[in-house]
């Protein structure tokens, strides 16, 4: 996971320079890959399309996309879906990252695809542009969250409850001001509104969401195990 | 005697001498229990009649504990009852004396058709046991009149009856789900079984002098009998076991339609609304239809829409449902911490200590929400957060922005929906700007003492 924290900045750099961002779409639905790739920014390449779990798992090893925009359920494989994908390509993509795009809200489907790797989640109704937007915020290595995504965080680290992290290295808490961070953005904040709000700087809400992610991936918080557990992730 | 068994439910009391007929017969008819209970005692000098009456009814009638099950059996034959050619059903065990005619009828209708349910299946053990004990009558009745009475015969004969009637009782029991240890029910049943076989080879071991022809006979008959009397046990399982394999291939057609409409409509209905903008017709239709389909998936509930909402968190989204129909605005609903019920302001006024929330709470958010869809439009957040501290919702859009003191002192909208019903709740309401300067934001408290939070803890989980 380290290695791949210290691949991901190297990578930011590089794609940061070259303006053009690559991103392979993958869904099972014809319709929706044309319709994506229509809608996306014109500064957004798309590199190819797939279809299933098999098909995207050697997509993704082939191109060497900068991000994936993977469905969540997906055919084929061994039924995993887009968290398969993630589990299988990832390791042999050491570049690319992973936006899960989902129809579905659904607590196990979120978290199986974010404790997968996934570096965000945003719901399929989202416009071209914010999806545009979201890709474009995955490749400079932030983490994207949707409104239901933070207030589901809320929920499975007891936030409102009023458990709050002692120490900046729990994993099973989110501290007060991750908290306040995921609060806003739960109520459609966007990450500027949240640093103006919260009057800090836009790269600390970055660095906010970030660690918020990883406690997400890495926490064995008993709400977030028993989801992974239920998926056969763990 | 007969009509009154037959038209009202007659009960044996919990609080009973030794039966509790006696009390059961004095509280049906409205006869004085003493003389019942005189009369009773007077019959059973007649030939031991009184005391064949009072067993026969003991086990006829049930008690007052048992009768609370009827219900479910009774709605349980109905919804059978469509599938089965009709049979005259005997709700009530027919008379005593004057129709044998009848019970042999339905008795032998009720044989034939072994498979029939639990319901059909009371009125075969009253039948049996009263042929048992008419036998037992009649055999009494006329040895005091002289008559040379074979009772190689007639004993035999009543134990196979009782037996067959006990076993079948307990059949019963087992099908209705009333079986309150399965292995005091097994016993129960080997023992009526066991009862079966004996009578069966007393027939023929008291009858005639032993021989090989008699003794494979008898022993054909126990088996015989036996079977007969498990049939429609095993019978009843098969039908059972049916059911269950039909039900359980309607849950996975259920699922598969699920699956490919979540698949395939649901997406399309995404693309619509993305490539149709926020603000257009089509887009409303698609999210009103997406709303639609997701409560037929994921609730099962075809008629959600329709009842009151009684958590809070469903009562926003349908709100949110509402106004979606009529604006060309989108929200986003986001609930977190554990769920709240409404309280209905038609209901007597709880207490403080009351754990839902007022109505007069989602009647202010209902107006923001439209305030917010009038005035703004577009993508509208709606976050519900409910804690120990309290409820806190907000409502935050990114229209072109109000402010409080501007509004003319005239307009009621938010100064009165809003604003004062939360103050009158107990709660308070403030209007400000929207994250980044643009928009409004309304926010809604409501503190502690008036809502403290449910046990049960209510996740991102019931919004698939």
């Amino acid at each position: 996971m380290t290695d791949h924290k210290a691949s991901d900045r190297a990578a930011t750099e590089s794609s940061a320079a070259s303006a053009g961002l690559c991103v392979l779409i993958v869904d099972d639905h014809s319709i929706f890959r044309s319709g994506l790739r229509a809608e996306l920014d014109a500064d957004i390449t798309v590199l190819g399309e797939a279809a299933t779990v098999d098909a995207a798992i050697a997509r993704v090893i082939d191109l060497q996309p900068r991000v994936v925009l993977l469905d969540v359920h997906l055919p084929g494989g061994h039924g995993g879906g887009g968290a398969e994908v993630i589990r299988e390509a990832a390791p042999r993509a050491p570049h690319t990252l992973f936006l899960a795009l989902s129809v579905s809200d659904a607590a196990d489907d979120v978290v199986s695809v974010i404790r997968a790797g996934a570096r965000g989640y945003i719901t399929k109704s989202a416009s071209g542009a914010e999806v545009s937007e979201a890709a474009r915020r995955v490749a400079d290595g932030d983490a994207v969250f949707s409104p239901r995504l933070a207030g589901f965080v809320l929920d499975a680290f007891g936030a409102v409850a009023g458990e709050t992290a002692e120490t900046t290295e729990e994993l099973d808490r989110l501290s007060a001001r991750e908290t306040e961070v995921m609060r806003l953005i739960a109520r459609g904040y966007s990450y500027k509104e949240v640093a103006s709000t919260l009057f800090i700087a836009a790269k600390t809400v970055e660095t906010h969401v970030s660690s918020v992610l990883r406690k997400l991936q890495l926490s064995s918080r008993h709400e977030l195990t028993a989801w992974a557990l239920e998926r056969k992730l763990l | 005697m007969d009509e009154h068994v037959s038209t009202a439910r007659m009960i044996r009391p919990r609080l009973r001498l030794v039966g509790g007929v006696c009390a059961g017969f004095a509280e049906h008819t409205g006869v004085p229990l003493p003389t019942v209970r005189l009369v009773t005692v007077l019959l059973s000098f007649c030939g031991g009649f009184g005391a064949l009456l009072y067993a026969w009814l003991w086990v006829t009638i049930p008690s007052g504990a048992a009768a609370v099950d009827p219900l479910p059996k009774s709605s349980l034959a109905r919804s059978r009852a469509a599938f089965l050619p009709a049979a005259p059903i005997q709700a009530v065990p027919a008379a005593m004396a004057g129709s044998v005619a009848t019970i042999g009828r339905s008795s032998s209708t009720v044989f034939s058709r072994a498979d029939t349910d639990s319901a059909r299946a009371a009125p075969v053990t009253e039948i049996l046991l009263g042929l048992a004990l008419l036998a037992a009558g009649g055999a009494l009745v006329a040895s005091r009149l002289g008559a040379d009475i074979p009772l190689a015969v007639v004993v035999p004969a009543i134990v196979v009856l009782a037996g067959t009637a006990l076993a079948w009782r307990q059949f019963a029991d087992i099908r209705s789900g009333a079986a309150q240890q399965s292995s005091a029910l097994l016993v129960r049943i080997l023992g009526a079984l066991v009862l079966v076989a004996v009578g069966i080879l007393l027939f023929f071991v008291t009858g005639t002098s032993p021989s090989a022809w008699t003794v494979i006979l008898a022993a054909a008959s126990v088996l015989l009998g036996v079977a007969v009397v498990t049939a429609p046990w095993l019978l009843r399982l098969w039908s059972d076991l049916a059911d269950e394999r039909a039900a359980r291939a309607r849950e996975a057609e259920r699922a598969d339609i699920a699956a490919h409409l979540h698949d395939s409509v649901l997406q399309t209905l995404a693309l619509i609304q993305q490539k149709a903008g926020p603000h257009s017709d089509a887009a409303r239709l698609a999210r009103a239809q997406e709303r639609e389909l997701r409560v037929w998936l994921f609730t099962g509930s075809r008629s959600a829409g329709a009842e009151p909402a009684t958590d809070l968190a469903a009562a926003l989204r349908r709100i949110a449902g509402e106004i979606e129909e009529d604006f060309a605005v989108h929200f986003e609903v986001v609930t977190v911490g554990a769920g709240v019920r409404v309280r209905s302001a038609a209901s007597p006024d709880t207490n403080s200590g009351s754990t839902d929330a007022p109505e007069s709470l989602v009647a202010a958010a209902r107006e923001a929400m439209l305030n917010a869809a009038r005035h703004a439009g577009g993508a509208v957040s709606v976050y519900l957060e409910t804690s120990a501290r309290g409820i806190e919702l907000s409502v935050t859009d990114r229209g072109p922005g109000f402010r409080l003191d501007l509004i003319p002192k005239d307009r009621l909208g938010v100064r009165e929906s809003i604003l004062g019903r939360m103050h009158r709740a107990g709660g308070t309401a403030a209007v400000r700007l929207g994250p980044g300067g643009a928009g409004t934001e309304i926010l809604l408290t409501l503190p502690t003492q008036t809502v403290p939070v449910t046990d049960d803890h209510h996740t991102e989980t019931s919004v698939r």
